[in-house]
């Protein structure tokens, strides 16, 4: 029954066209294809591959042992397959093969193993899933926060950030390194799903539903502090989609401390941020800044309202200084990138609601500020000198 | 009543234009599913070109996110609901009735109103195109993004009525096989006598009847939503768009075996006739095979393990997900199982299953890996989810649907397809298919989501997707070879004679293409694979094979006479479907149409009474 080594050359052989060196096409491919592999299991910025807190890595170390054991099972099964496929080719004048029906015993095996192998991880990945569900019991201080997502970014409320104060920022997520952080996750208008692969899979946001999910930073995964991880919404959530990203930025607890002690609107030390401050004044009925012109917000949002204006939930501006990054991930944040995102939102972001909802700024088909009032608008929320 | 049947004169051509449109012919009707879907192949397959374009670099600027997101949304409909389902019907139609030895199907004008509803919700739906308001919410269109407040243009009513016009057709298809299947199998052929595609057949025919409801309740919901002012979804009425996703699944996951059985029924005779061995293992092969059709229902959660059901819910459906991996690793072992030790012929046919059996384990396996949540929590709906449900749709159902085409060709046409070039279409879309979707494992893991029609450079998904773009190319070569072939053999293939792979099925004992009535004879069996046992024996005997019975003049046989009501009913439905698009009043013209048709119909002998007898 064995194959004869001259028959599988003789296969190999007209495999690949008669004279052409087989083996060594063989060798070649074989490590082309391991060089590939290798390249292609390379980390990226969002790489499941890479995590740095014990959520991500207990479902990448589920994900290994069941790559293992798939890459076992695909190895024996196409193996017999192509073995199959290989020895029993018909040769000329063969006779009728052997008329089998089947083999009870056979039947019995691969039913029987494959179920106890499934059995088996199945109920690890429960233990998993009860395990994981919430922060462990040993967990003290977990950071609460709640996220809501939008079309097309994520707004992040801290009801006590650290001695009590509340917080309210978007598209970057600042936490202490070595803490525990559970979120909670609503929807305002469809369906989104918050993802920081490096951190923990997935969880869905879903209008009328609150979900949660927690995740932690460890200091010993990561090299050096701050650091940024890079989430974006996994959901298809309408046209802005793909541009939907945030950014988780980790700290050491003394960063984190004097970001919430800070946390507050922008000073406005100079001439050009007190002009930015008052032409801020013009984006108060979407967007906010805490403990400044409450009364003229309120105002403005609802001579807005009044006025059948859109009103439309933005980012809350207050900390925009202290992002990294503009347009829910997309640019980093300096003055240049701010004045063309203002200038020109579509282009930047094809789909937001800036341009479509502000009439009263872009309503003529340009922006109504010039240049002048830009650079103090910048000044102001990006608290340049 | 019987006046409206006569004021039209029965049409008696089976010739020409009016010969294919009046037809009740399952042979015909096959045919027509299947060019119908091919064409549709063909379009969907360039619409998922354009996406592999726009993806093919990072920061591309060829295709903008609203074009991108109509053709992601347009190439997985069209592909489930519109290519592969009616391939499928395609062979449902030509090989269930000769395979049973029956004459036609049990309710052959109903056959023949199933393929015009199909046809015309395909135009339906893609009549969105010619008015600009292109479906764009992906094929599984998740509330509440499809309420009009997010989705005000008609696209998603196109794309809800477009299905909802499809399920029609699927329905009544669906029962008619089952109908055929369990009352019109020839004396003898009992239910395990039956050539596994026939219970892949039925089964699927049965996950059809008891799932398109569900989905029907669904898209029912959604139009009622979006034009009639109710909130099943709508979360500012108090509407839930969860429920929208247990709906979708509920029909989606018995889907998902609607859409691959049917192949693998396929690949069941496929391997038993080029290995010259019976299938191995016949009786766990189709239990398995009914198992399947019962879990399916058991595990649609696993669609959902993101949306947060807790612990609870997400070990009862991983565990049944887990579960229903054994039933489909087994069918595996059962086509190995008959391999081995057979005398295995390489032909197209034979090709196409073995790669249908090595991507199928692929899609598999990779399946189980999400099939356990925390691990899906990393993988649902990134690439890692694109790659797996290809190498299940692609490298299983389609893959399966060309074995069957390369199987069947002779048999519908009494020509063969070329086997140098199907060699070639082979090779090319084996290697196109896996350098196409294999690295999208890779990219899926390395973080990047579905459906987003740009991605920056820093995240290093660059050259992978240039790898599964090129990937493409060579696809479409593979496809291109495929369409040169068949238009090659159509015009001058080589005869194929009545047997030309030395089949054990009944459909290989009369001659191809097969006469108008399929058996002058009916024939009778006295066990599985007859065609087979009666070549053996007359083998063993010395004697002669005996070749396809003569022809016999067709108007000493009964068959049902050709009808305009199907089409006429059928265009009836589709009006009441467009008039929820345009004018109500259009809709009340389809429901009078549709009534008419349906008394025209019904008030109609099956068989005229000046033709056969």
């Amino acid at each position: 029954m064995k194959p004869q080594p001259g028959q599988l050359k003789r296969i190999s052989n007209r495999i690949s066209g008669g004279g052409y060196n087989y083996r060594r096409f063989a060798k070649f491919a074989m490590l082309a294809a391991i060089l590939l592999l290798l390249l292609a299991c390379s980390t990226g910025r969002q790489s499941t591959w890479d995590p740095v807190g014990p959520v991500a890595e207990r479902q990448l170390l589920l994900f290994n042992v069941l790559l293992w054991v798939m890459v076992a099972v695909f190895l024996l099964v196409e193996g017999v397959l192509l073995y199959a496929a290989v020895r029993y080719r018909r040769r000329p004048g063969q006779a009728l093969p052997t008329q089998t029906h089947g083999n009870t015993s056979l039947e019995i095996t691969w039913t029987i193993i494959p179920t106890i192998l499934v059995m088996a991880l199945g109920i690890w990945s429960v233990i998993t899933l009860y395990q994981f569900d919430e922060p462990p019991a040993s967990a003290t201080n977990v950071l609460h926060v709640n996220v809501t997502g939008h079309q097309w970014w994520f707004e992040f409320e801290y009801e006590d950030a650290g001695g009590g104060k509340r917080i309210v920022t978007a598209n970057e997520l600042k936490i202490p390194v070595d803490r525990a952080v559970r979120l909670t996750l609503e929807s305002d208008d469809v369906l989104h799903s918050f993802w920081v692969p490096k951190l923990a899979g997935k969880v869905d946001v879903i209008p009328t539903r609150t979900n949660h999910m927690w995740f932690q930073a460890d200091s010993e995964k990561i090299d050096s502090l701050p650091a940024i991880f890079y989430g974006q919404c996994a959901e298809f959530c309408g046209i802005a989609h793909a541009l939907m990203k945030f950014q988780v930025r980790v700290m050491d607890q003394q960063d984190y401390d004097s970001w919430v002690t800070n946390y507050g609107p922008p000073p406005t030390t100079t001439a050009q941020a007190q002009k930015g401050q008052q032409l801020f004044g013009q984006c108060v009925m979407c967007h906010s800044i805490d403990g400044n012109n409450d009364s003229q917000a309120q105002a403005s949002r609802k001579e807005a309202f009044v006025a059948g204006g859109a009103l439309a939930p933005a980012p809350n501006l207050t900390d925009l200084r202290t992002r990294g990054t503009l347009a829910a991930g997309l640019l980093d944040l300096n003055k240049e990138n701010f004045k063309r995102w203002v200038k020109n939102p579509d282009d930047v972001k094809p789909g937001n609601l800036m341009q479509a909802r502000a009439a009263h700024l872009y309503g003529s088909g340009q922006l109504s500020l010039n240049d002048n009032d830009l650079d103090a608008l910048a000044a102001y929320l990006l608290n340049l000198q | 009543m019987v006046s409206i049947t006569g004021v039209i004169a029965r049409p008696t051509s089976y010739s020409g234009l009016w010969g294919w449109i009046t037809t009740v012919d399952h042979k015909r009707i096959g045919v027509l599913y299947g060019v119908t879907a091919f064409i549709m192949f063909l379009i969907a397959g360039l619409e998922a070109g354009a996406i592999r374009a726009q993806l093919a670099q990072p920061d591309n600027t060829l295709i903008g996110p609203g074009t991108f997101n109509r053709l992601f949304t347009m190439h997985a409909t069209a592909m489930v609901f519109m290519v592969i389902m009616p391939l499928s019907a395609s062979f449902f139609n030509f090989v269930v009735p000769l395979a049973i030895g029956a004459r036609d199907v049990a309710f052959p004008r109903l056959n023949a109103f199933s393929y015009w509803v199909f046809l015309f919700g395909t135009l339906l739906m893609h009549a969105s195109v010619l008015v600009g308001q292109v479906p764009d919410a992906g094929w599984f269109s998740y509330a509440n993004l499809t309420s009009t407040t997010y989705s005000p243009n008609d696209g998603l009513d196109f794309w809800a009525l477009g299905l909802l016009v499809l399920g029609v057709s699927s329905v009544a298809a669906a029962l008619n096989f089952m109908v055929t299947i369990i009352n019109m199998r020839c004396p003898g052929m009992t239910m395990m006598r039956m050539p596994v595609f026939i219970w892949m057949t039925l089964i699927t025919s049965i996950l059809l009847v008891l799932a398109f409801p569900v989905i029907t309740v669904g898209l029912v919901e959604l139009v009622l939503d979006r034009n009639f002012g109710t909130h099943f979804f709508d979360t500012s009425g108090g509407g839930d768009p969860i429920l929208w996703q247990h709906l979708f699944w509920v029909f989606g996951h018995p889907e998902v075996y609607i859409l691959i059985l049917p192949p693998m029924g396929v690949v069941s005779e496929i391997l038993p006739t080029f290995s010259r061995k019976p299938l191995f293992g016949y009786p766990v092969v189709v239990f398995s095979g009914i198992v399947i059709g019962f879990m399916s229902w058991a595990v649609w959660s696993h669609h959902m393990f993101t949306t947060g059901m807790g612990p609870t819910a997400l070990t009862v459906f991983t565990i049944t997900t887990m579960l229903i991996a054994v039933p489909t690793g087994v069918k595996i072992f059962n086509w190995i199982g008959t391999m081995w030790g057979g005398s295995i012929d390489l032909k197209t046919p034979m090709l196409f299953a073995i790669g249908f059996i090595s991507l199928f384990i692929i899609g598999g396996l990779s399946g189980v890996s999400h099939a356990v949540a925390p691990s899906d929590f990393q993988q649902q709906d990134t690439y890692y989810i694109v790659a797996h449900i290809h190498y299940v749709l692609f490298g299983g159902s389609i893959f399966g649907i060309f074995a069957g085409i390369y199987y069947w060709f002779p048999k519908m046409t009494g020509r063969m397809l070329g086997e140098g070039m199907g060699k070639a279409n082979f090779w090319f879309t084996f290697a196109g298919m896996n350098i196409t979707f294999f690295p999208m494992h890779f990219v899926g893991m390395n973080g990047m989501p579905r459906r987003i029609y740009t991605y920056g450079e820093e995240f290093g998904w660059g050259w992978l997707n240039s790898l599964s773009s090129l990937g493409y190319v060579v696809l479409f070569i593979g496809m291109l070879l495929f369409v040169i072939n068949l238009i090659q053999s159509l015009r001058n293939g080589r005869p194929s004679g009545h047997d030309p792979w030395d089949a054990p099925t009944l459909e290989w004992s009369i001659s191809s293409p097969p006469p108008v009535y399929n058996f002058a004879e009916i024939p009778r069996v006295e066990g599985r694979d007859p065609y087979w046992t009666t070549k053996r024996r007359a083998e063993a005997a010395g004697q002669p094979v005996a070749g396809p019975e003569a022809p016999v003049d067709v108007s000493t046989i009964h068959m049902p006479s050709p009808s305009y009501w199907p089409a006429f009913a059928a265009v009836g439905v589709v009006l009441i479907a467009a008039g929820l698009l345009t004018h109500y009043g259009l809709s009340l013209v389809g429901g009078l149409i549709a009534l008419l048709g349906t008394i025209g119909w019904s008030n109609e002998p099956a068989t005229a009474p000046q033709s056969h007898h």
